[in-house]
């Protein structure tokens, strides 16, 4: 533990117990804590949202894990198929006309996250970076379901297309244009997800549904 | 329906200027939370003298709206409201002191001891009522506040960041008939799932009025700092946009706007949330302190005095009181020039 602290005295600017008392850490934070926020300062840089959706935690996470469904619930990504790279899928963002999406599913059982790597125009670099996480409602809300936590961080490419020749036309708008919509079109994806997963978890059905295109091996 | 006006207001400020030194140098001061802006010194306050009462202040805070209005005016009111934060006596109330010493003989006189900070607001919609649904005419309402100068200095209190950041002061506000400023519309909320969560403390356990030896300090139940805060941010624009929500106009158009004044991170948070720049959001925190109950009126009187209230502002008055038990806010489009 002395070894701890003797280490962590170096680095300035640490607020801990052992160095500010309890009122001050509260006047600290009273003054960190606003009435009101813009929308810049919690969604400029960093877009997190998060739903309570009423479906067993691993069936929420086994319909995220399988990239193909993301054809049910996000507005726009359609027409997935597998690329010559395995793992790789390739479909339409039909947010733009002609405009290909490249996508590949990162997901973790054990911690139940979900990641999608995407892009836009190529698939040599996924930068669009879609972070989600499945948590049993049972215990973090004492109550059945899940929740469902989704996170964008503001990655250099959305202020500036590092590919324009790519674009299938010189005045493709840029995904990167949307992104103070991202809090919304991530709202209303994450309803019609919520909406999917409720309908057939409530209806006895089937949570997932079949790939209309088959993985190539 | 009578139209009621917010007429005049005046203000009294007891004594010299007392500056923050006063604390901040005091032996055995708290001084780790002065830089955050709940607990940040203000520059200046008045303290009352040691024998001034709530009446004296009144009584002071008065004359300039005698002068005003005539001697006449002033002691034919029908209403006296008298809100005294730290009263001189139990069982009396100043209000009888008050109509004594100015020659009053109202119909109507209230001690109000509810809506703390912002009983300004209740006792105008108090005044209101009474005038618009009786045969009274005019209305005297009175906030005194004499607790920084006696009850924040004592001995081991003086010492505790909370305070430095009271002031004493008084306001008052002559209310009549009349559609020169009228009060166009007020919110007030009465909120007793709060209620009790501000409280004596009193070390040893003693009642306050018992013998002992502990100094009395303003303390928050269980309930604590953080969710007065989270209550205090919610409340005041809440009144505020409902009150704005009645009266058919977005909280940006309010013109002036005047709250009571408990610390700089409130101010701005209030301020944000109603989306105003800190030039509509009128203050006397760095000259006065935290004023309670007084606040609202002393702050009006000087914004008006000053200039900074327009003939034609939509003027909006706001607070909350306590732990968050009460709520309310007042709008007035202000007509009341002294030239």
């Amino acid at each position: 533990m002395s070894e701890e602290s003797s280490t962590l005295a170096d680095i300035p600017g640490l607020v801990r117990i052992e160095n500010t008392g309890k009122e001050e850490l509260t006047a600290r934070c009273v003054e960190l804590t606003h009435a009101v926020y813009l929308h810049h300062q919690v969604y400029g840089q960093y877009c997190t949202i998060h739903e309570y959706v009423d479906c067993p935690a691993e069936q929420a996470y086994d319909y995220l894990s399988k990239g193909h469904h993301l054809e049910e619930w996000t507005c726009s990504l359609r027409d997935f198929a597998p690329t010559g790279t395995p793992g790789l899928w390739a479909g339409r963002d039909r947010l733009e006309d002609d405009t290909r999406i490249y996508c590949r599913v990162l997901a973790s059982p054990e911690a139940m996250t979900v990641d999608y790597h995407c892009s836009w125009d190529q698939g040599d670099k996924l930068w669009m970076i879609y972070l989600m996480r499945v948590v049993p409602a049972s215990l973090v809300l004492d109550r059945p379901g899940s929740v469902i936590t989704w996170t964008n961080c503001r990655h250099p490419y959305y202020d500036d297309n590092p590919y324009p020749g790519l674009a299938p036309r010189p005045d493709r708008p840029w995904v990167g244009d949307y992104w103070d919509l991202f809090y919304a079109g991530h709202t209303v994806e994450m309803r019609n997800l919520k909406a999917i997963l409720e309908h057939r978890h409530r209806s006895g059905l089937p949570i997932g549904s079949a790939p209309s295109r088959r993985v190539a091996r | 329906m009578t139209t009621v006006s917010l007429t005049d207001v005046a203000a009294y400020l007891p004594g010299e200027p007392v500056p923050a030194e006063f604390y901040t140098r005091y032996p055995g001061a708290e001084d780790k939370l002065r830089d955050h802006p709940m607990f940040r010194v203000p520059p200046s306050r008045h303290h009352v003298a040691r024998d001034e009462t709530n009446a004296d202040l009144v009584e002071r805070a008065v004359q300039p709206l005698i002068e005003r209005h005539g001697r006449a005016a002033i002691r034919g009111v029908d209403v006296l409201l008298v809100h005294s934060q730290l009263p001189d006596l139990p069982f009396v109330g100043a209000g009888t002191e008050v109509a004594r010493r100015l020659g009053l003989n109202p119909e109507w006189l209230v001690d109000v001891a509810n809506a703390g900070c912002a009983s300004f607001v209740y006792m105008l919609k108090m005044a209101r009522q009474i005038l618009t649904s009786s045969d009274a005419r005019s209305a005297l309402i009175c906030n005194a506040q004499s607790a920084a100068g006696q009850w924040f200095t004592q001995s081991e209190v003086r010492r505790l960041a909370q305070a430095a950041v009271p002031g004493d002061g008084c306001g008052v506000g002559y209310v009549t008939t009349s559609a020169r400023s009228p009060v166009l519309d007020v919110e007030t909320r009465h909120i007793g799932e709060y209620a009790g969560d501000m409280t004596l403390a009193v070390d040893d356990g003693r009642k306050y009025w018992e013998p002992g030896r502990s100094q009395l300090r303003i303390g928050f139940t269980g309930a604590g700092v953080a969710r007065v805060l989270a209550r205090g941010n919610r409340l005041v624009p809440e009144v505020i946009t409902d009150l704005c929500r009645r009266l058919g106009v977005p909280s940006t158009d309010i013109d002036v706007l005047i709250t009571n004044q408990p610390n700089r991170t409130f101010l701005r948070n209030w301020r944000e949330a109603l989306r105003l720049p800190p030039e509509r959001h009128l203050d006397t925190f760095d000259e006065y302190g935290n004023l309670f109950g007084a606040a609202i009126p002393v702050t009006l009187d000087r914004a008006i005095g000053s200039g900074q209230v327009r003939d034609g502002d939509l003027t909006v008055l706001g607070g909350f009181a306590h732990a968050g038990d009460f709520a309310g806010a007042v709008a007035v489009r202000w007509h009341g020039g002294r030239d």
